[in-house]
């Protein structure tokens, strides 16, 4: 071996040790990849040394070739063992951020539906189960669809039984959804089967009555339908809307426009039966009106009531929220108060 | 109507004697509701019957006597000291409170009234009185809460057969129980204790036991003439004189009885007529027969006709009212109240009894135009039967002889031009099972209708039945069912499901209900507000007159006049809704509703009636107030933008998403002329939002800055069902252009030439920065605008979307005008 090769080989393998030397203290990659250029690239040190390879005897060349490639080698390896070095201290240094998790959450949302939607919705849910869609009408109603066409004319004692509110002689607020009956029945023909949820009106204002509140009214017209479709109909409401098996009383009551009539009294939800300040320890509450629709209705309507049958309810939206989720005084519902509708 | 249990009890014989509660029960499965069970004799307790055997003077004090009492005939006697004035010979009966006793410290309530009522109550000790030892006290009757009499002790009637010892409960008629009954409208029967009795015989089995109605020696020809002017308007009068009568207070078992049921006894005459009314339904009235001449007519009033009642009002009357005349004088307003002029007094010998049937409509019309809403107006408004006139007559007849000590010599003349036979209703059994879903036979049906009074006849498959006279309110054959599935219990009912044969078809979705799930995902709560409120309140928003919702459709009967309009913007409740939570210290709120505003058609004005329906425009309104929430410290104020994303978040919600522009206005009264955009699609305006104008948020009373949106959800079309578009393939690029443009024109001007300039590869226009400042020059803004280009077919070329951009920018440049920064 000549001292030309000896020395080319001994400043090869020097190149290796001084680019360790190089990237220790470098601590990103761009100026790791930099110090390999001047190194490795066509005009670095390594490529430097190679200009004198030209002047070496020729059977000496393979061994300072195989110098130059482990040089080539070792840099190479160093880089990537520096580049994976800052990697891991990167991931560790990832790993070390720390929250305090407990910190309030940032606010999203904060819309609330109202309860009297939710319920509305719900309870036209389940009566959509069984072949009921949802049929409206004005709340600024006549005379004859709130009252006449379902049989309480003029002078009729009935009209004490809901106070109402007139706009003139003619024209009044609804006192029921029970127009919204006439209504469709002026208009289909049976089989009929809506639920008719809006805002009713009336003279009365206490601490379970407003003077505006919402009822949700049942109709099914067709023919064979009797009292029993009434009862399992609302008892399965009763089920899927407080989700428990709470019973059912139907009490013989007085409603122009159904014959028979019925009170319908539920088993309080809030004890189950066992009698409570809400039930006034009876065990029971009411929670609507309801009855075989009264032939003169059908008549009034040009329906036939020999060949149809058919039934009608009416219940409180109000009382039913009141039932399930313990709203203890009726203005709740309409004074805009975020207290209270945040809460549902 | 109130129901005495005793009185009850004694018009029926039943099977088996039911407690108050069984008796309640049966009632209220029958349909009768009963508001309330009173205990009459709840109260004072350890108060006995006593027998007075000897009185003798205290030895220290004048006013005051010692009594002897035994409580047990041969038992031994007792001494009492008494201060009453009226302690009575020996031989009468008197209550004794005992030592132990418990009595009302203040007489202040009724006995009877609910336990709760708050009285408070002593235990009687025994005590000396001037030096005698006194075991107990004799009772007045302010002592056990009964009255405020404290004239003298209770000294029962000398014909008193309550046994000695007995609790003073039973010997005052207290043992007993009030029932507050509630009768269906229809129910007129009801509003006496028979009718009661006859549903209590039916739903417990038994039978009915009219009470006593003999009258002796009524043989004579009637003296009453009676003519009646229209059959419809009286179908019936019975009128007859009693007379040798004495007017004195009513026995106790009489006035006890009125005055349980809520009735203040005055005197014989008057008592028994009550009495009646209670026991059987029909109301009478006692005209003092020598005040009256004997000619009766029923007659419609004259127009402007003046009329004196018993309450010594000047009544002006009409044709629609009925009054009752003696030769041509008008002596009653017929089933509503008597005149003055022949009131029964003091001194009255003779009566001449009433005993009819007015029509229920007439009664009731002048009942409510003059307010006089008496227990007659009551009954004959809900139908009084015609057959029970008679009866009435001759039970009052009765009464007035045995405790008025009078005689009736002459049979009561009775006219019944009204009288109508019995119509038997035709029941088809096969229809009872249809209506009840229940499978009733002929044997039930007839047993359920019997036990009513009902007469039944076998008619094949159907049933001939008749109801009893009184009950006028069944007379269809689904009446009948109703009466049968009454008796029988609804909860012989089975429950079923309807079948189902079609699948109805779908109405479209609610739009109301889609902009509340868009409003309230967006952060906004929902309100829902009284539909109507004061005037004031609906002019807060400062509407033009011109203006449809200046004019609110008003309620003729408000219940006040916080309620005397409906609303004709949602606007107002929610602005008072802010008011109200900042008084809460709940100043951070975005509410909203979607509801009915109300408005006439027409050009009507706000005095005029109304005379068809309203449009009632569905509306969905919010306001915003304070500050949106924030994880930490306080949040950014809402502002008149963030309004403008709720109004969107509900049009979008309805209609999709929809091309919707934005233009100021300076018009819409309650917003600040400076902060108000309206809303536009398919160039209509559907909707509103800004800033609230000051003042009105002043007249609201509300504090800060309100922000504010509407939208008319009728006008907008429900959208179809979204279609999927093609995600795109290739990449696109942005261009950005910095423009140096007037500060009046507005942003939605820039988008407008954009879109102008239809370059097919725009995908989308975003403005980047709306920048003011002094140094741009007066009147100028900087705006930054972001042009995103796409092409769907391949990757754009650096070169393509520069021409593009280079041709809007040239658009904006030129016809805005604007210079490229």
């Amino acid at each position: 071996m000549s001292p030309g090769s000896s020395a080319l080989i001994a400043n090869l393998e020097q190149l290796g040790d001084e680019f360790l030397a190089v990237i220790r203290p470098l601590g990103d990659e761009q100026t790791i990849r930099a110090a390999q250029a001047q190194f490795l690239g066509k005009k670095g040190k390594v490529s430097e040394l190679m200009k004198e390879l030209g002047k070496l005897p020729a059977g000496e060349r393979p061994a300072v070739g195989a110098a130059v490639n482990k040089v080539k080698q070792t840099i190479e390896s160093q880089v990537a063992a520096r580049l994976g070095e800052l990697a891991d201290a990167a991931a560790q240094a990832d790993l070390a951020r720390s929250v305090d998790v407990t910190l309030p959450a940032r606010p999203v949302g904060g819309g609330h539906l109202h309860l009297l939607t939710l319920v509305r919705q719900e309870a036209v849910q389940i009566f959509a189960e069984l072949g009921f869609v949802v049929a409206e009408g004005p709340q600024i109603e006549s005379d004859w669809h709130n009252f006449e066409a379902l049989g309480i004319p003029k002078d009729h004692p009935a009209r004490d039984m809901q106070d109402t509110f007139f706009l003139s002689e003619e024209i009044l607020l609804r006192s029921h959804t029970s127009p919204v009956q006439v209504r469709t029945m002026l208009t289909q023909k049976p089989p009929i089967r809506i639920v008719a949820p809006g805002l009713v009106y009336r003279r009365d204002d206490d601490l379970t009555h407003s003077p505006m509140f919402t009822q949700l009214e049942g109709l099914a017209v067709d023919e064979g339908i009797s009292f029993a479709d009434l009862k399992g109909v609302l008892l399965h409401f009763v089920k899927r809307f407080f989700a428990r098996d709470l019973g059912l009383r139907f009490r013989p009551s007085y409603f122009q426009f159904t014959e028979p009539s019925a009170e319908v009294d539920m088993q309080c939800s809030f004890c189950g039966g066992s009698g409570c300040r809400v039930c006034k320890h009876t065990g029971w509450v009411e929670i609507g009106g309801s009855g075989v629709v009264d032939p003169v209705v059908f008549e009034h309507c040009g329906i036939d009531p020999e060949r149809y049958t058919g039934f009608a309810f009416g219940m409180g939206l109000e009382r039913m929220a009141m039932l399930r989720h313990g709203v203890n005084d009726i203005k709740f519902y309409y004074e805009g108060d975020i207290r209270f509708l945040e809460q549902f | 109507m109130k129901v005495l249990w005793s009185w009850l009890c004694e018009l029926c014989d039943l099977d088996r004697a039911p407690t108050v509660e069984d008796g309640a029960r049966a009632l209220t499965r029958g349909g009768i509701e009963i508001e309330q069970l009173v205990d009459l004799g709840a109260g004072f307790r350890g108060v006995v019957v006593a027998e007075v055997v000897g009185k003798h003077p205290h030895p220290h004090a004048d006013k005051l006597t010692l009594v002897d009492v035994i409580t047990e005939r041969g038992g031994a006697a007792t001494q009492v000291v008494c201060g009453a004035p009226n302690v009575p010979e020996p031989g009468r009966k008197v209550l004794w409170a005992q030592v132990g006793a418990t009595l009302p410290a203040k007489s202040d309530t009724m006995a009877g009234a609910p336990a709760s009522s708050g009285r408070t109550w002593l235990t009687l000790a025994a005590k000396a009185i001037k030096g005698v030892m006194s075991p107990g006290m004799l009772c007045a009757e302010d002592e056990l809460g009964l009255s405020e009499d404290h004239a003298g002790i209770v000294v029962l009637d000398a014909d008193d057969r309550t046994p000695l010892g007995a609790t003073a409960q039973r010997a005052l008629g207290l043992d007993d129980w009030l029932l507050d009954v509630n009768a269906p409208a229809n129910r007129g029967d009801l509003l006496g204790h028979i009718g009661v009795a006859r549903e209590l015989v039916a739903m417990l089995g038994g039978r009915l036991v009219p009470p006593d109605a003999g009258v002796q020696g009524a043989t004579g020809e009637p003296e009453v003439a009676i003519a009646i002017a229209s059959a419809e308007q009286c179908a019936r009068y019975v009128g007859g004189v009693i007379e040798g009568l004495r007017v004195q207070p009513s026995p106790a078992r009489i006035a006890r009885r009125l005055r349980a049921v809520g009735v203040r006894p005055i005197s014989n005459l008057v008592d028994v007529t009550n009495y009646v009314l209670f026991e059987l339904g029909q109301p009478l009235h006692a005209f003092d027969a020598d005040k009256l001449e004997l000619e009766i007519s029923v007659t419609p009033a004259n127009d402007g006709e003046q009329f004196t009642t018993l309450d010594n009002a000047a009544r002006t009357l009409m044709p629609s009212d009925l009054v009752i005349r003696d030769g041509g004088r008008a002596v009653a307003l017929a089933g509503v109240m008597g005149g003055r002029d022949s009131e029964v007094s003091a001194a009255t010998t003779r009566v001449m009894l009433e005993s009819a049937s007015f029509h229920a409509m007439s009664v009731r019309r002048t009942a409510r135009r003059l307010g006089l809403h008496s227990e007659a107006s009551q009954r004959f408004e809900r139908g009084v039967d015609p057959e029970l006139a008679g009866f009435a007559w001759r039970r009052a007849a009765h009464l007035l002889v045995q405790v008025g000590g009078g005689r009736v010599t002459r049979a009561p003349r009775d006219a019944y031009p009204g009288r109508r036979e019995p119509k038997p209703i035709h029941v088809r059994l096969a229809r009872v099972r249809a209506v009840t879903g229940v499978a009733l036979d002929a044997a039930g049906c007839t047993d359920a209708l019997v036990r009513l009074g009902f007469t039944v006849a076998p008619d094949g498959s159907a049933l001939d039945v008749t109801p009893p006279s009184a009950r006028a309110d069944v007379t269809r054959e689904v009446d009948a069912v109703e009466e049968i599935l009454r008796v029988t219990g609804y909860d012989q009912v089975p429950s079923t499901l309807p079948e189902l044969h079609e699948v109805p078809p779908q109405p479209p979705p609610d739009r109301a209900d889609l902009a509340r799930a868009a409003l309230a995902a967006a952060g906004a709560s929902e309100a829902i507000t009284y539909a109507f409120q004061s005037a004031e309140r609906c002019g807060a928003l400062g509407l033009a007159a011109t203006d449809r919702r200046s004019q609110p459709i008003a309620i003729r009967n408000p219940m006040s006049e916080q309620q005397a309009v409906m609303r004709t913007s949602l606007l107002p409740n929610l602005i008072a809704a802010v008011a109200r939570n900042q008084s809460y210290g709940r100043g951070d709120v975005v509410l909203f509703e979607v509801g009915a505003v109300f408005l006439r058609r027409g050009e009507g004005a706000a005095e005029q009636p109304l005379h068809e329906l309203a449009d009632e425009p569905v509306v969905a309104a919010g306001v915003l107030a304070g500050r949106r929430a924030a994880q930490l410290g306080e949040g950014a104020p809402w502002d008149a933008f963030d309004a403008k994303a709720l109004a969107l978040e509900a049009i979008r919600a309805v209609a999709g998403p929809v091309a919707v522009h934005t233009r100021a206005t300076a018009s819409v009264a309650y917003l600040h002329p400076g902060i108000a955009g309206e809303l536009v699609l398919d160039r209509e305006v559907i909707g509103w939002f800004g800033e609230l104008h000051p003042a009105v948020r002043a007249r609201l009373g509300v504090v800060g800055p309100v922000f504010a949106f509407e939208v008319e959800l009728d006008k907008l079309r429900l959208a179809e069902p979204p279609q999927m578009r093609p995600i795109p393939r290739f990449p696109g690029s942005v261009r950005d252009v910095s423009l140096l443009l007037a500060d009046s024109i507005p942003a939605a001007r820039i988008e407008e030439v954009i879109s102008g300039a239809a370059e097919p590869l725009v995908t989308g226009v975003r403005l980047v920065e709306d920048y003011r400042d002094a140094k741009l020059g007066a009147g100028m803004k900087s705006m930054l605008w972001s042009i995103a280009y796409r092409s769907p077919e391949r990757t754009l070329t650096d070169v393509e979307v520069d021409r593009a951009h280079e041709t809007i920018v040239g658009r904006l440049v030129e016809n805005l005008p604007a210079q490229r920064r």
